[in-house]
């Protein structure tokens, strides 16, 4: 072979070789590349995230009670208002969502909710483990901090809360109307001396379960109005299980809600309102003294919140529409003759102002005022009292 | 009025509304005005029932649809809402 036609194979191995060695690492780069692309445009089959809202304050409250003096007192913090919530949310494909909200309210750390949810079909959510029972409103949508237009949750409205149990639920459209359902049986409540219940834990003490619902319709077309009502049934514990100190207890609930906003130019007015009723079965009660006798006492009570909010949000001024103007009246009716008997009412009101969709600064005025119902031959601390609170509050909320 | 005439009426208004919904359950079809709405105006609409309206920016699109998931759990959109909304969120999202 001559000297130069071996250069030149050498020559054109040597080209074919770097051409070759070249080309697959840019082929490696390319398959890298749209490897990393399509890995990020694939949807997961898990998806984990933390949300959550943290609200806190500035309260100054007035309190005076018949009969005795005047206390003021002011706190950084709000203790009653103070919450601290992450909550995780865990996402299983698009059929299988865990939620779990623990709560710090600067005292004790609670759960809100800790469930999973099944979305078997459209309209059939079904959920299990420790939830909000389906009552009302106000608890399952309107508690959080960044969404309440007032500083304080109504008194009266936290009742039943949350149970461990398991739930159906879904939306359907009905023409131009919507409906929706939702229906929950759940360990349920125990009565307790002084006629109050309280849930009775993952440690059920009764076989019977209590069935809570509610059905819900927006009638018109565009969601602005819904009207809810709410029913919840179920027998009572006592706290040391011994089914004979009470003769066979019930409790029943009934809850009424509503809901509607119109937006006149340029102001969005928003009314809400729930309207509560429970009650127990007549029963007789020990003394907390117990050289008194036994007592009995209708065991009913009452709530209710009615609540107007109007936000100028189509101004045309950007300060001016992230103001929000709120006011509130709120009732509370506990039984008469009760160890806890009282007429509570509340006047609120609240100016707002959104940094962002999810974050508010509140500066709110509350005044209330609570008349003592409690039968004198049980307890005379109470009966006759009246107790007016006047309060001003600062507060920041927001999710996060 | 008294809290056992409250119940009653409370009990006839559940049980009326079971019934309603019983018989109305087969025939849950959405207006033609209802179906041709956007995922925008849904979003509008059913977010500003409860809280302002979320800003798309907020969630990935990935965590769109988880919290699209948990909206639709707690104010019962129906499915269609849901996906509709969750769309648009993710849409507009980038």
């Amino acid at each position: 072979m001559k000297p130069n036609k071996l250069i030149t194979k050498v020559l054109l191995f040597a080209v074919f070789a770097f051409l070759k060695a070249n080309t697959s690492i840019a082929q490696g780069t390319d398959n890298t590349d749209v490897s990393k692309q399509v890995s990020a445009l694939k949807p997961g089959e898990s998806n984990f995230m933390m949300v959550g809202l943290v609200t806190f304050g500035f309260v100054n409250q007035n309190i005076t009670t018949t009969g005795l003096s005047p206390n003021k007192t002011n706190s950084i913090g709000d203790a009653d208002r103070y919450e601290f919530s992450p909550m995780f949310l865990w996402r299983h494909g698009d059929k299988l969502l865990a939620e779990f909200e623990p709560s710090w309210d600067g005292n004790a750390i609670g759960v809100n909710w800790a469930d999973v949810s099944y979305y078997v079909a459209p309209g059939f959510i079904v959920r299990g483990g420790y939830l909000v029972l389906p009552f009302g409103t106000y608890s399952k949508r309107l508690a959080a901090g960044w969404i309440n237009k007032l500083p304080s949750d109504p008194y009266g409205m936290d009742m039943p809360g949350s149970d461990f149990g398991v739930e159906v639920e879904g939306g359907f459209p009905l023409g131009s109307m919507k409906w929706s359902y939702d229906i929950a049986v759940s360990n349920g409540f125990q009565l307790n001396p002084n006629g109050q219940i309280a849930g009775v834990g993952i440690n059920a003490i009764n076989n019977g379960k209590t069935v809570t619902g509610r059905l819900a319709l927006l009638p018109l077309s565009n969601s602005s109005l819904e009207i809810g009502v709410s029913g919840l049934m179920g027998s009572l514990a006592t706290p040391t299980g011994d089914s004979n100190i009470y003769n066979n207890p019930m409790a029943s609930m009934y809850a009424v809600d509503f809901n509607f906003i119109k937006n006149i130019n340029p102001v969005q007015i928003n009314i809400k309102g729930q309207y509560n009723i429970s009650n127990i079965n007549k029963q007789t009660y020990s003394s907390p003294d117990s050289s008194l006798p036994k007592y009995s006492f209708e065991n009913n009570a009452s709530s209710y919140f009615a609540q107007l909010s109007l936000r100028p949000s189509k101004s045309k001024n950007k300060i001016l529409r992230n103001f929000e103007l709120a006011g509130r009246y709120v009732n509370y009716t506990t039984p008469k003759q009760s160890l806890w008997g009282q007429n509570y009412s509340e006047m609120d009101i609240c100016l707002d102002y959104w940094l962002s969709w999810r974050t508010v600064i509140k500066l709110g005025y509350e005044s209330t005022k609570s008349d003592g119902t409690t039968s004198q031959s049980v307890s005379t601390g109470l009966d006759g009292t009246s107790t007016t609170v006047n309060r001003m509050i600062i507060q920041f909320s927001t999710e996060f | 009025m008294k809290i056992t005439s409250i119940q009653k009426i409370a009990t006839i208004i559940i049980i009326c509304s079971g019934i309603f919904g019983l018989i109305t359950v087969n025939g849950c079809v959405e207006s033609k005005q209802v179906a041709a709405k956007s995922g925008a105006q849904l979003w509008g609409e059913n977010c500003s029932r409860c809280h302002n309206m979320p800003a798309p920016a907020t969630f990935s699109q990935e965590q769109w649809k988880t919290v699209g998931m948990h909206m639709q759990s707690r104010a019962l959109l129906t499915n269609k809402e849901k996906d509709k909304i969750v769309e648009f969120l993710q849409q507009s999202s980038n």
